[in-house]
C-alpha cells in the first residue's frame, strides 16, 4: 500500500501541494484527477523524489521512502512514467528499453532479457521499430516506449503521468486498456494522474480529485464518476 | 609534390593529436554535458608528472602509465570537487535560466585551468621541459627525402584508432555506455530508469581524464613542456570536435584530422600567423552552415 | 514614467557620488595608485560590456580582449595616420568596436553556451594575430606607440603639476562615469528588461513577440562598444600590440566580472578593483611568511582562480550579490 500524509512539496514560495493524504491499494488503479495547476504531476514526482517535500510522509510497504534518492526509488519497485511521453529521442526504441533494467542487468539478465520479450509482446510494433530512434516515433508509440521503459524495471507501483496528452482518442483507450490488463493480470499496483477524468474513472478502483494542491474528494471511481455536480464543480463539465 | 607530401605528413601527425584532444572534450559532452576547458590543464599537469618520473630515471612506459590514472584522477577530482557541486546549486537565482546553466560549468572549468597552470607553475617553475617518444623518430624518407612523419607518429595514429575503437564500444556496445549517453541526453529520465547519474558522469570525467593525458603524453614531445603549451591544443581540439559534431566520436577524429591538415597546408603555403585566422573561418562557417557539424546527431545541439 | 526619472535621478547622483570619490583619490594616491586606479576604472568599463552581455542577456563571451583590441588598433591607427587628438581617437575606437561587434553579433546570435565560449574563445586568438600578420600596418608582435599625452593647460593651472599617472586616471574617469550611468540607465529600461526575458526563457520571448537574433545582436554591438572603449583607453597607457591584448586579459575581465557579480553594477567595480590590486594585495599579506619567488609568481593567478571557482559554486551570484542579500535581511 502507498500511503501518503499530509503532504506539503513547495517550488519557491508556491505550495504546489498542500497538505495531501490519500492511499493506493495494492493491486488496484486509484487515478488522480484535477485542472491544470491542481498539483497532480508535483505529487508523482515528489513521490519519485523528483521534488523535495517540505513536509508530511510518503511510505511504501509501510517503509518510509522520503529522503531517498530517485535512483533508489526505482530500486524498491516504483517506476515513474513522467508527462510528455519521457523517451530519450536521440536513443534507439530498443536502447530506451534497455535503459529501464540497466540497474538490475548484472544481478539478473535472465529476467532482463524476458521482461524485454514480454514488453515487446505487449507492444509488438515497438519490437517492429526497435532499431529506430525513438524521436522517429508517433505519439502513441512513444508513450507506449515510456511505459515500457518503466515497465521493463519489473515495478509494483506505477505512477503513471498523463498517457493521453495530445493522443487520438483510440490510442488512448489502446493504452489505458493495456495498463488496466496489467493491473488485473500481474496484481501491478497503478497510481494514474489524469485531466482526462471520464477515460481514467472509466477504469479505476478509487478516484481522488485534487484541487489547487488538497484533496478535494476522495471516492470509489464508480461513485465519482456518476456525481455530476462535483464534476461540474471541479472540472467543469 | 614533395612539399605537399610533406604537408599532408605533417597535418596527419598534427590531426592524430588534435582528434585526440576533441575526443577528451566529446566524451566529457557526451556524459556529462560539459564542455571541459580545463581538458588540457589536466593533461599538462599529468604529462609533467611524467615528465617528473622520467627525470627520475623510471622507464617511459611506468610515467606513461602513471600519468594516465593521475589524468583520471584529475577528472574525477574536477567533478566531485567542482562540477557535482555545481549542479546540486543549480536552484540559485543566477543559474536558474537555462542560457546561464550551459555558461556557468564553462566559467568554472576555467577556473579549474587557471588553478592548474598555477600549481604547475609553482611546483614546476614554468621551466620548459622536453619530452621522450618511446620509438624512433627519424623521418620516413620517400625519393631520398626526409618526410616529417616517423614511426612516433605512427604509434600516434595508432593509438587514436585505437581509442576510437575503444570509445566507440564502450559507449554503443556496453550498459555502461549507454548509460551515460542517456544521463547526458535526459537526466530525469535517466534518473527514473535507475541510472546513479552522480556515479556515471563521475566516470566521463574520468574516461575524458584519461583520453585528455593521452593526447597531452604524444603531442609534448614535438611542444616543449610548459604551463600553458597546451592550450593551442584545447582550442583547435575544440573547432575539431564542433567540425566533427560535439556528440560524435568518429566525428570528432575526423574533424581533428582535417584540422591537421589545415593547419599544416596553411604553415606550408601561407603563413603560421594566418592559423588561428583560419581556424575561426572553418568554426564560423560549419557553425553557420552545419551547426550539428559533420557526423552530429541535429537535436543534440539545444539552441 | 515617475519611476523611470527617479531610476534617472538616482543614477546622476550615484554616478555624481562616483566621480567625485575618485577624483579625491586621484589626489590622495601615490603615482603607482593612480596608475593602478586608472586601470581599475578601465578594466570597470570592460567588466560592464560582460555584465550587459552574460549579466543581463545570458550570452557569454571569451573574446572581450579581442573586442579591446578592435578599439586600441583603430584608435592607434586614427593617431598615427590621421593625425587625430585622443578624444577624437576614442570615438573612433568605440565606432569600430560597435562595428566589429555587429560582425561578431551576427555570428553569435545563433550559438549559445559552450558553443559561443568556444567560438569567442578562438575570435580571442584570431584578431590579435592579425596584428602580426600585416605588420606595416599594426605594427607585429611590437605594436603601436601612443598614449595620453600631457594634460591640458587648464587642468594644470587648475590643480598646479599634474602627474602622467594622475592625468591617466583623470581622463579615465569621465569615460568610466559615462559607461556607469548609461549602464545603470539600460538595466533599469525597457530594452534591459526585454534582455533578462530574453536570458530566462528564449521560447517565452520570442512567443511574446521579442525579435530574437535582433535583440542578441544589439546587446553584442552595445557591449563591444564598451569594450572598445576599455580597450582603447588600456592601450593609451603606452602601447598598442597582441601582447597587450592576450587571451588572459578576456580570462582576467571575465573573472572580475565572476567574482564582483555577473549582474551587478557594483559588482563590475568590485570585480575591477580585486582583480587589479589583488597581486599588490598577495604580495603585501605573503611578504610576512615570505614565498620563494616560484611561488610569489604564481600566487595571484592561484587565488584569483580559486576564487573563481568558490564563487561560481559557493555564490554564484558574487560579491554584489552578497552585499544585496544582506542589506535585505538587516
Amino acid at each position: 500500500m502507498l500511503e501518503i500524509k499530509d503532504l506539503v512539496t513547495e517550488y519557491g514560495s508556491v505550495k504546489a501541494l498542500n497538505g495531501i493524504s490519500l492511499l493506493a491499494h495494492e493491486g488496484k488503479i486509484t487515478t488522480v484527477i484535477g485542472a491544470n495547476g491542481a498539483g497532480k504531476s508535483t505529487l508523482l514526482r515528489t513521490i519519485s523524489a523528483l521534488e523535495h517535500p517540505h513536509s508530511g510522509s510518503i511510505s511504501w510497504k509501510n517503509k518510509s521512502i522520503v529522503g531517498l534518492s530517485p535512483e533508489k526509488i526505482v530500486r524498491l519497485g516504483i517506476a515513474h512514467v513522467p508527462e510528455g511521453h519521457a523517451v530519450i529521442s536521440q536513443l534507439s526504441v530498443e536502447e530506451n528499453i534497455q535503459m529501464g533494467a540497466l540497474f538490475r542487468m548484472r544481478s539478473n539478465k535472465a529476467d532482463v532479457r524476458l521482461a524485454i520479450q514480454e514488453i515487446y509482446q505487449l507492444f509488438p510494433r515497438l519490437e517492429e521499430r526497435k532499431k529506430q530512434l525513438a524521436g522517429s516515433l508517433s505519439g502513441g508509440e512513444r508513450q507506449m516506449l515510456a511505459i515500457s521503459r518503466a515497465l521493463v524495471s519489473r515495478p509494483s507501483l506505477l505512477l503513471l503521468d498523463e498517457p493521453s496528452l495530445g493522443l487520438a482518442p483510440l490510442v488512448v483507450e489502446q493504452i489505458i486498456q493495456t495498463v488496466n490488463d496489467l493491473c488485473r493480470n500481474t496484481g501491478l499496483t497503478v497510481l494514474l494522474v489524469e485531466q482526462n477524468a471520464n477515460t481514467a474513472l472509466g477504469v479505476a478502483d478509487h478516484g481522488i480529485l485534487l484541487s489547487l494542491g488538497t484533496v478535494a474528494a476522495d471516492l470509489p471511481a464508480a461513485q465519482m464518476k456518476a456525481d455530476v455536480a462535483l464534476r461540474a464543480a471541479y472540472l467543469g463539465y | 609534390m614533395d612539399i605537399f607530401l610533406s604537408a599532408i605528413f605533417a597535418g596527419t601527425s598534427r590531426g592524430a593529436i588534435y582528434a585526440l584532444a576533441a575526443l577528451g572534450l566529446v566524451l566529457v559532452w557526451r556524459g556529462a554535458g560539459v564542455v571541459n576547458f580545463a581538458q588540457m590543464g589536466q593533461a599538462m599537469f599529468s604529462t609533467y608528472i611524467a615528465s617528473t618520473l622520467i627525470a627520475q630515471n623510471y622507464s617511459y612506459w611506468i610515467a606513461f602509465v602513471v600519468a594516465l590514472i593521475s589524468g583520471g584522477v584529475l577528472g574525477g577530482l574536477v567533478d566531485l570537487l567542482v562540477m557535482r557541486p555545481l549542479n546540486r546549486k543549480r536552484s540559485s537565482s543566477v543559474l536558474d535560466s537555462p542560457a546561464m546553466r550551459s555558461t556557468v560549468p564553462v566559467i568554472a572549468s576555467l577556473g579549474i585551468l587557471g588553478v592548474l597552470q598555477a600549481a604547475a607553475g609553482m611546483i614546476w617553475a614554468a621551466e620548459e621541459r622536453g619530452f621522450p617518444t618511446p620509438v624512433n623518430s627519424l623521418g620516413l624518407v620517400i625519393n631520398g627525402k626526409i618526410m616529417p612523419f616517423t614511426a612516433f607518429d605512427l604509434f600516434v595514429i595508432g593509438i587514436v584508432f585505437v581509442t576510437l575503437l575503444a570509445t566507440t564500444f564502450f559507449f554503443k556496445g556496453t550498459g555502461m555506455g549507454l548509460a551515460m549517453r542517456a544521463s547526458a541526453l535526459n537526466p530525469e529520465v535517466a534518473r527514473l530508469s535507475g541510472i546513479r547519474i552522480g556515479l556515471v558522469r563521475t566516470l566521463s570525467w574520468v574516461i575524458s581524464g584519461v583520453a585528455s593525458s593521452l593526447a597531452g603524453l604524444l603531442v609534448t614531445p614535438s611542444a616543449n613542456l610548459s604551463p600553458y603549451t597546451l592550450d593551442l591544443i584545447l582550442i583547435i581540439g575544440f573547432t575539431a570536435a564542433v567540425v566533427g559534431g560535439l556528440d560524435s566520436l568518429l566525428g570528432s577524429v575526423i574533424g581533428g584530422f582535417a584540422l591537421g591538415l589545415l593547419v599544416s597546408f596553411v604553415n606550408v603555403y601561407d603563413a603560421p600567423e594566418d592559423i588561428f585566422l583560419a581556424i575561426l573561418i572553418v568554426l564560423l562557417t560549419v557553425l553557420v552552415i552545419r551547426p550539428q557539424g559533420i557526423l552530429g546527431s541535429k537535436e543534440v545541439r539545444r539552441v | 514614467m515617475s519611476k523611470a526619472s527617479s531610476y534617472g535621478r538616482k543614477n546622476l547622483v550615484i554616478s555624481i557620488l562616483f566621480t567625485a570619490l575618485v577624483f579625491f583619490l586621484s589626489i590622495k594616491l601615490d603615482p603607482y595608485n593612480q596608475g593602478q586606479l586608472s586601470v581599475a576604472l578601465m578594466f570597470f568599463i570592460g567588466i560592464l560590456s560582460i555584465v550587459l552581455l552574460t549579466g543581463a542577456s545570458g550570452q557569454i563571451s571569451l573574446g572581450q580582449g579581442a573586442l579591446m583590441a578592435v578599439g586600441g588598433f583603430a584608435a592607434a591607427l586614427g593617431i598615427l595616420n590621421l593625425g587625430l587628438s585622443i578624444w577624437l581617437a576614442i570615438a573612433l575606437a568605440v565606432f569600430a568596436a560597435l562595428l566589429a561587434g555587429l560582425l561578431l553579433g551576427i555570428a553569435a546570435a545563433r550559438l549559445s553556451g559552450p558553443y559561443l565560449a568556444g567560438t569567442t574563445l578562438v575570435i580571442a586568438l584570431a584578431i590579435p594575430s592579425l596584428a602580426t600578420r600585416f605588420e606595416s600596418v599594426f605594427g607585429g608582435d611590437v605594436g603601436l606607440t601612443i598614449d595620453f599625452g600631457n594634460p591640458p593647460a587648464w587642468l594644470t593651472s587648475l590643480m598646479g603639476e599634474v602627474g602622467y599617472e594622475q592625468w591617466q586616471l583623470l581622463a579615465t574617469l569621465p569615460f568610466a562615469t559615462l559607461a556607469l550611468f548609461f549602464t545603470s540607465n539600460i538595466l533599469n529600461s525597457r530594452t534591459g528588461r526585454s534582455w533578462r526575458a530574453l536570458r530566462d526563457n528564449e521560447v517565452a520571448a520570442s512567443l511574446a513577440g521579442m525579435k530574437i537574433s535582433e535583440t542578441k545582436i544589439f546587446v553584442f554591438v552595445i557591449s563591444s562598444g564598451f569594450a572598445g572603449l576599455a580597450g582603447v583607453l588600456y592601450g593609451l597607457r603606452g602601447i598598442v600590440g597582441p601582447s597587450v591584448y592576450p587571451i588572459s586579459l578576456s580570462l582576467l575581465l571575465l573573472t572580475g566580472a565572476v567574482l564582483g557579480g555577473i549582474r551587478s553594477i557594483l559588482g563590475a567595480l568590485i570585480g575591477a578593483l580585486l582583480v587589479v590590486f589583488l597581486p599588490d594585495l598577495v604580495e603585501w599579506a605573503s611578504a610576512s611568511f615570505s614565498p620563494s619567488e616560484q611561488i610569489a609568481n604564481y600566487l595571484p593567478a592561484m587565488i584569483s582562480s580559486l576564487l573563481l571557482i568558490l564563487t561560481v559554486v559557493l555564490n554564484p551570484g558574487g560579491i554584489a550579490h552578497g552585499l544585496h542579500h544582506k542589506k535585505r535581511h538587516h
